[in-house]
This record gives structure tokens, sequence and C-alpha cells, in this order.
């Protein structure tokens, strides 16, 4: 009798071990596409015949050879409204910088969602404040990402991570640019009442799913369009000379930066999107 | 049968304190080191409290301040640039890493930090033990990673003992790095000069033109390098001549605020006589250099001190001034800090 009773048992537990695997949750691919309007960036250097050129509403013609950004802090929302938070509290298994210069970069693939139909995606632009501190210690992977040579998204100074980094040439004569944002913010992690004397360009962006993902047999895509258009030419229009070609430095700092950051990221408030639209889902 | 669950439930919430990682302070083994606090100083800075120095903790921290493992090619410890002979400053205009690298800005004395509530020329740093690392990453510092200086330090015999002397069981970790550097740095107090002697009436008196200096000092120093500290850790652009360097913008870099552009944080005068050269990046070699250019007048700036503004830009000094404002700074010299 006892025999039978812990063979049930074992035979059950398989089961669910089996059935965890299979039917519970299934990985979803987001897909960054980096855009100038409707047309995917191609980098270039100083006199590359094959970069993608953009026209400013000021009409400043420009260009990049670098874009980086951070994402973390994902969370997907059920047609039920409740949240799915993807390890948003490790930086190794939540986030990731969007290089694109490195093409594997722009695809990050979540593991082990929850089976079920969603209908928003949310996720930071930055590091929330409180994990944004260059941690090599707890989060060695994207300590060593955000460091490599080729990548260098983080500010020593403020001992923090750099958020996005755009740079290239504007105008017929090529003049340079380099905008790269971040939080100055200081403070104890996860107590908001401390923080103190910085600026805080992280953003929380919000996506309605049109076309809602389903997540269950197949494994789902998110193509998010990240339309960097908006960097110039967003709320903040704004035309590119000396004082606002090497944000936040030249001497003006984080007000200029401020500006590019609600380009990209919205407000907080009314702008939850920025330049990030959803392009497709593909169940 | 209940004993033993007793002891089960006795043993878990043993299991479950050890577990923690707060170390408890065994005052037998390796006791605090007692504050001496000198008369009139501003309080300490809350974090001290949180991060008391003791016997070890002070003397791993020290030895880690001149440990040269910290930098990549194990040329340069803290202590490079911290020189206890120049009052934990170098001499330089700009701090100068490995490989010859030169930094943005010139070496901040170390003294009296536990009584700063800023650390850094844009005070960016809040509690000192947030500092050590920034030098330790910093292309133009240290140039290495807390990992990496951790592998190059973890098998010594000596550090390891150290650890677990200040901080227990746990070895060694980047934030015992970090707090143990702090309590050492807390420990740098320097108030024994010819001024705090004759303030506390030891018998010693200011000379006739150190006294002028004092006077002078109050009335046209003082309103920014007030306090016992000799400043009043606030941040201000005093249109000194700017560095060239695009990414410095002072305070402004921090706060973002534009009344923050190229302020700098008010730079004690005790021992300044051993912390040549001044400013941000070291553009003044002598102490004269400095008076003469608030004399002659600074540069204008929308958000110049209002102090400055309100006196024509300038603070219009006598050449008999200028020598007893230098004489009275003299007596804020601590030789028993010096090379501590």
């Amino acid at each position: 009798m006892k025999k039978n009773a812990i063979k049930l048992l074992m035979i059950s537990l398989v089961m669910i071990s089996c059935s965890k695997n299979e039917d519970v949750a299934n990985s979803v691919n987001l897909h960054f596409n980096n855009t100038f309007k409707n047309t995917t960036i191609v980098l270039g250097g100083l006199d590359s015949p094959v970069a993608t050129t953009n026209t400013s509403a000021d009409g400043q013609v420009h260009q990049f050879s670098e874009l980086k950004y951070v994402i973390s802090n994902i969370r997907l929302v059920k047609a039920d409204g409740s949240e799915i938070p993807y390890n948003v509290n490790d930086l190794d298994k939540g986030a990731t910088v969007v290089n694109q210069a490195k093409l594997s970069s722009l695809d990050y693939m979540l593991a082990d969602i929850p089976v079920g139909e969603y209908k928003q995606i949310k996720f930071g632009l930055g590091i929330k404040p409180g994990l944004n501190t260059l941690d090599q210690f707890r989060f060695p992977v994207f300590y060593a990402t955000a460091e490599a040579n080729d990548t260098e998204m983080m500010w020593q100074w403020a001992t923090g991570y750099r958020f996005a980094k755009m740079e290239g040439f504007y105008e017929n004569d090529h003049k340079k640019f380099t905008i790269h944002t971040g939080s100055t913010l200081n403070g104890k992690p996860g107590q908001p009442d401390t923080y103190v004397q910085g600026v805080d360009a992280y953003r929380d962006i919000t996506l309605d799913l049109d076309t809602r993902l389903v997540v269950g047999g197949n494994k789902p895509q998110i193509t998010i369009k990240a339309d960097f258009d908006k960097l110039f030419s967003g709320k903040n229009k704004i035309s590119i000379n000396a004082k606002y070609a090497t944000a936040p430095q030249q001497h003006e700092g984080m007000e200029v930066m401020v500006e590019y950051v609600n380009n990209l990221g919205g407000d907080d408030k009314e702008d939850r999107a920025g330049m990030f639209s959803i392009e497709k889902v593909e169940n | 049968m209940k004993t033993v669950i007793g002891i089960l439930f006795t043993l878990l919430i043993i299991l479950s304190c050890s577990k923690e990682d707060s170390f408890v302070l065994d005052n037998d083994s390796n006791p605090e080191i007692p504050f001496f606090i000198p008369t009139d100083f501003p309080a300490l800075n809350t974090t001290v409290k949180d991060n008391r120095p003791t016997k070890y903790g002070v003397e791993l921290g020290e030895k880690l301040f001149n440990e040269k493992r910290f930098s990549g090619n194990n040329t340069i410890s803290c202590a490079s640039c911290h020189n206890p002979s120049l009052a934990f400053s170098d001499g330089k205009m700009q701090a100068i890493g490995i490989e010859g690298r030169v930094g943005l800005r010139n070496t901040p004395p170390l003294q009296n930090l536990a009584f700063m509530k800023f650390y850094n020329w844009d005070g960016n740093i809040l509690e000192l033990e947030k500092q050590p690392l920034v030098p330790i990453i910093t292309h133009e510092e240290m140039n290495s990673s807390i990992l990496e200086v951790i592998r190059k330090i973890g098998d010594d015999s000596d550090y390891k003992d150290l650890f677990q002397k200040a901080f227990g069981e746990g070895g060694i970790t980047p934030d015992r790095i970090y707090r143990s550097i702090a309590q050492y740095e807390y420990t740098l107090i320097s108030a024994n000069s010819k001024y705090d002697r004759v303030k506390r009436n030891e018998g010693e008196r200011f000379t006739a033109e150190e006294e002028r200096g004092y006077t002078t000092f109050k009335t046209k120093c003082a309103s920014c390098h007030g306090t016992e500290l000799f400043t009043d850790q606030s941040f201000r652009n005093v249109g000194f001549p700017m560095n060239p360097n695009p990414e410095e913008a002072g305070r402004g870099r921090v706060t973002g605020r534009q009344a923050d552009q190229m302020a700098f944080r008010v730079p004690s005068l005790r021992n300044a006589a051993y912390t040549a050269p001044y400013g941000s990046f070291g553009q003044f070699p002598t102490l004269r250099s400095v008076l003469d250019y608030f004399d002659k007048g600074v540069l204008d700036a929308e958000n110049l001190d209002s102090i400055l503004k309100e006196n024509g830009n300038r603070i219009p000094l006598t050449e008999q001034e200028k020598l007893a404002i230098i004489a009275f700074i003299g007596t804020l010299s601590d030789p028993t800090f010096i090379g501590k």
C-alpha cells in the first residue's frame, strides 16, 4: 500500500514537473528596430557612403556613427491587468545594452514567461534609481557588458551607467556631435526619500500591444521601434549647435541633456512612450 | 519531543542570525577608536555612526590606502595622489593616474572628512564609503575594477588576517574595502595648528601680522571660508579661469541646475600652505596668485557668486592685506598632521 502511494506520488511529481516545461512558460523575443522615421538606421563614419542620413525639424542633416541604449526593468502586463516582472532587480538577468553596431544585441530573449495573453509591455530606458550603481560584485555580467571597450556605457565619476549614447555628424561640413545620457541621482537603494541632488534620466516606457501577445506553444516576438528622428525632432525641437552638440558637457550640463532624455523616453508624466512604439507582434 | 522541537527552533534562530552579514562590533578584540571631536567643529557626517572606525578597520584601511595593486598596472595607490606629507594632496595641477594620464581636476587634500557633508569638488559623493570605487575604475586614475583588486589581494595572508580581525568571517568584499578605507580617512583629523592652539588659550599668540591677517580674513574671506573647517561647504562660482576640458561643468554636472554651472565646493584653508597649486584644476601656483586674482577681478558669469557680484566682481585687497592674510593662513598649518 505504502509503496503504491509513493509510486503515485512520484508519477504525479514527474507529471507536474513535465507540464511545467511544456505548458506553463515560454520565451518571448524582443527585437529592437532602431530607425530614422521608418528607415532602419545604418551607422557610418565621417564620410561613409552607406550611413543613413536624417533631416531634423530644423532642417539639419545628421547621421549616427554610434548608437547604444540600456533597456531594463521589463514587465509584461496580462490581459487581466496583472503584471509579470522580468528580473527587474537583477541587471545580469534583466537588463541589456542595445547596440546598433552589434546585430545580436538587437534581440533580447525573455525566458520563462508564463502562458497567457498580454496587452502591454513596460520597460525602462536606462536603469532605475537604486540599481544604478557600478556594482561589479552584484552584477558582473551587466558590468562587463557596459564596460567593454566597444561599449563604454559607464559614468565612472557618478558611479552610474550611461543610459544612452548617440554620436555622429551633422550638417554638410560633418561637425561631430556627442550626446550621452545618464543619472547622477544619489541615495540609498530602494529608498526614494534619500534620493538627492541629482538628475534622474531614467524613463519608464509603457506600450500597448494592439495585437495581443500570446505566450503558449510558439515563441512570439515583439518588434519595438525606436525612432531616433525624435532625438532632435521630438517634443523638444532641438537645433544642433556647439551648445547642443556635446550634451551633457560643454559647460551647459544636464539641462540640455534632459531635453534629449525627454525626447527619447518621454517625460515620465503624460508621455510614456518617447521614441518607442510597437512595430508588430508575431505570435 | 517538545525539547527536540525547542532545540530545533533555537538552532534555526542561531542559523538565521549567523547568516546575516551585519558585523557586530566586538569591543574586546576590535575596539572602536574614540572619536576626538575638536572644539567648535561642525557635526559629524551622519554616515559615520554606521561605520565607526575600529582598531583593525583603520589599520586595514590604511594598508589598502597604500596598496598599489589597486591600479591596473600596480603602480599607484590612493597615497600616490593623496600624499600624507602634503596634507594628502599631490602638489600637481591635475591628478596624474597610471601611465601618466592626466585627470580632470586637482587632487583634493584629505582632512577632517568625518565632518564634511559633501565630497569631491562638485560634491557628487555624500557618503565617504561610496568614493573609493571612483578612482579604482576611472580610466585617468587607477583604471582597474573592484573584482580585479580583490583577485590581486585575495590570496595575501596579511589581508585575510586583517579583514577577519576588522569585520569577522566573510572574507574580502567590496563593501568591506570601501568601509575600511573610509574608517581610516575618518581618523584624518587636523586640529592642532597654531590657530587652534591660540584659540584654545594654550599660551601661544598670533604675531602682529597674523593678527592683522585674521582681522582682514574675517571681513573679506570668512563668509565663504567659514566655520572651524574654514569652508562653509557651499558651492560657488567664483569666476576662476575655466578648465578647458569640455567635461567640466562644476557642480552643474551633478545637479543639472544652471545656478550650479562651474560652481565648486569652497575649499578648506586648513593646511593650505601644503596644498598648492590651488583651484579646481590647479590654475593658481601660490596663495598670493589667488589673492591677486580676486583683487584684480574675476570672470563674470550669470551665476557668479552674489558676494562677488555685489563687490564689482572682485575682492579688493591692499598689498599689506594680502601679506597679512597669507601670514594668517600659515597659522592654519598643522605640522602634527603632515606625514601622518
